[in-house]
């Protein structure tokens, strides 16, 4: 049952993929799956690959949609909402980081995050000085000028962190933020994050398959047999 | 404009961009420049040629209007008329030692040939005319190698009405050349004097009215409520100017076909840039842009790279139609026969309304079709940057 402090809801949420392009029989990804993200909450979904763990995530910010069951976010369904609502509500209350950094090439660093601040509603102004300070928050703020071409894989996935956080969403999606990292900067990465997100009083839903960086959450699920069971 | 559309077009038009995305802005510009300099350049040739020919009949073989009435003088005044001229007309026969030529003949005053008029041709003179008391005419070097005479060589004039034939000895007093073969041709000039003195009863005697080409139905009207009967050079070369007409417009039709083609071609660029930039697009999709945000910022920046270029193609249309007179006199100078029927000496006169129809055509063509084209931007999935990566 929905509670009004749900931040996220997932509700018997069954997902299946057809066997080839041609259709055949689906293979069944997720069945009658539950997951509830309260906020400022940290919950980890690990997994085998190919388990469905970013296609729950996936669901979850109703960036896919379920075969069966209901997807809720905050008071709305997101099955019933059209393009145009779940783009505003992408831009205003949910931030995403994947594996790889997803920066505009043509843009700056601060470009980059100044973009996220004005496609959620800031001025360009506005947007400029949430850029500028939360990029100097995750220590680039000697990088505003720099292309992604012109930054490492960690500094790069710094700017996607700072673009994630910069409307200051309700929730943040993470699917394997370090997994295109090397140990060091995987570390660094997982630590701002974490500081960031308890910081911000963000929730987060992050898809992991490194069980080390999962038990820094609040909770951690496991998908096994297309179902999610609480593992800590 | 929505700040986020304002950024992504400026990097789309390679303003802040790298080096490569400007070399892509500034390769497409030139491609469109260059279709539109062409279509521009081919269009003033044609109206530039029709109108030449159309004033070397007008000035030369009609006058823009042609007044007949018994009275000496037309007694109307109008500001658009430059000048009135009484001439005379028949058709003869010339006849050199070898050969003939069915002509038209007429006579003219000495002040018939005003500047207007002297624009028009290139006349040469005897050097070494030798007194004589023969009637002087002067007939074109095209005539004058058809009939294989030069000047100060004698021809047989042979006028053939109801009444009788009559034959005059004249002497070439001068060639002229207007560069259009189809007038020079049949044309000859003498003085009226002396056609009225020879050839009295089959004589068509009228006025010639120069005026300007805008207002010549203006001028007609004023004549004829003045009582006067007028005809002007179109009534009187239905064929010819009805042949210019024709050819203006089925021209301006290829043109307007050829930048509807063009208009296509811009929103297949656009097409190109979605798709080169599909990542890019998801991405912004991904963090919330919505749709139209995006493709408002994809039009405006081929829009922009558009009009750029209509405007650059016009200049340069322009810049290198107004360098053709050298060329097409240099061409003229060799005498090639397959250009024998073409004129190649006409001032270049830019067609403001034919040149704007169809860069209206080329930009609204483009401005529908990219956005059609654009739709595509909304089916992009915020999710496939991911699989894209």
């Amino acid at each position: 049952m929905k509670r009004s402090t749900d931040l996220v809801y997932l509700h018997q949420v069954s997902k299946s993929f057809p066997a080839t392009l041609r259709g055949g029989e689906p293979i069944q990804i997720l069945e009658s799956v539950d997951l509830t993200v309260q906020r400022s909450r940290a919950i980890a979904i690990t997994g085998n690959s190919g388990s469905g763990k970013s296609t729950l995530l996936q669901i979850a910010a109703g960036l896919m949609g379920c075969d069966h069951g209901e997807v809720w976010f905050e008071h709305e369904k997101l099955g019933e909402m059209d393009n145009r609502a779940l783009s505003a509500l992408r831009s205003r209350r949910m931030g995403f980081i994947f594996q790889a950094s997803l920066l505009l090439e043509d843009f700056t660093a601060s470009e980059n995050v100044e973009m996220a601040a004005m496609i959620g509603g800031s001025s360009k102004g506005e947007a400029r000085d949430k850029a500028h300070e939360i990029l100097s928050l995750v220590g680039l703020s000697a990088r505003l000028s720099h292309r992604p071409d012109q930054l490492s894989g960690g500094e790069k996935q710094r700017v996607a962190i700072a673009r994630a956080l910069v409307n200051e969403p309700a929730i943040l999606f993470a699917d394997e933020p370090t997994g295109s990292l090397d140990e060091g900067n995987a570390a660094m990465v997982e630590d701002l994050l974490f500081s960031l997100v308890r910081q911000k009083e963000v929730a987060l839903l992050l898809v992991t398959h490194n069980l080390s960086f999962a038990r820094r959450c609040d909770e951690i699920h496991r998908i096994s047999e297309r179902n999610l069971e609480v593992i800590g | 404009m929505n700040p986020v559309s304002r950024l992504l077009t400026l990097r789309k038009l390679g303003i802040g961009a790298n080096r490569a995305a400007r070399r892509r802005v500034i390769f497409n510009i030139v491609l469109i420049t260059l279709v539109v300099s062409i279509l521009v350049l081919a269009q003033i040739f044609v109206v530039s040629m029709s109108r030449g020919i159309a004033d070397k009949w007008a000035l030369l073989a009609d006058g823009h209007l042609q007044l007949y009435v018994d009275k000496r003088q037309p007694m109307i005044e109008h500001p658009s008329i430059e000048t009135i001229d009484r001439v005379g007309e028949v058709n003869a026969l010339l006849y050199s030692p070898d050969k003939n030529q069915m002509v038209r003949v007429k006579g003219v005053e000495q002040s018939y040939f005003n500047d207007s008029r002297l624009a028009q041709l290139t006349i040469t003179q005897s050097e070494n005319a030798s007194p004589s008391t023969l009637a002087k005419i002067m007939i074109s070097t095209t005539l004058a190698e058809r009939l294989a005479v030069k000047i100060d060589d004698r021809l047989a004039l042979m006028l053939v009405s109801n009444d009788a034939i009559r034959a005059q000895l004249c002497i070439i007093g001068a060639l002229y050349d207007t560069g259009y073969h189809e007038l020079d041709e049949q044309l000859v000039f003498c003085d009226l004097a002396f056609l009225e003195h020879l050839f009295t009863s089959g004589v068509t005697v009228y006025y010639e009215v120069l005026t300007q080409e805008r207002n010549l139905e203006t001028v007609k009207g004023d004549f004829e409520r003045a009582g006067y009967m007028a005809t002007t050079w179109k009534e009187q070369n239905p064929a010819l100017s009805g042949n210019l007409e024709t050819s203006r417009q089925a021209v301006l039709a290829v043109m307007v076909a050829v930048a509807i083609l063009c208009g296509y071609f811009i929103s297949e660029l656009s097409s190109q840039m979605v798709e080169d930039d599909k990542a890019r697009i998801a991405t912004l999709h991904l963090i919330g842009a919505q749709p139209q945000v995006v493709r408002r910022a994809y039009w405006t920046a081929v829009m922009v790279i558009t009009t750029v270029s209509i405007a650059l193609g016009t200049a340069l249309g322009i810049l290198f139609a107004r360098q053709l007179p050298p060329l097409l006199a240099t061409i003229a100078a060799r005498s090639y026969s397959a250009l024998s029927f073409y004129l190649l000496d006409f001032p270049i006169r830019v067609p403001v309304l034919d040149l704007s129809i169809i860069a209206s055509v080329l930009f609204c063509v483009s401005a529908v079709s990219v956005h059609l084209s654009l739709r595509r931007v909304s089916a992009i999935d915020a999710l496939s940057c991911v699989r894209f990566d």
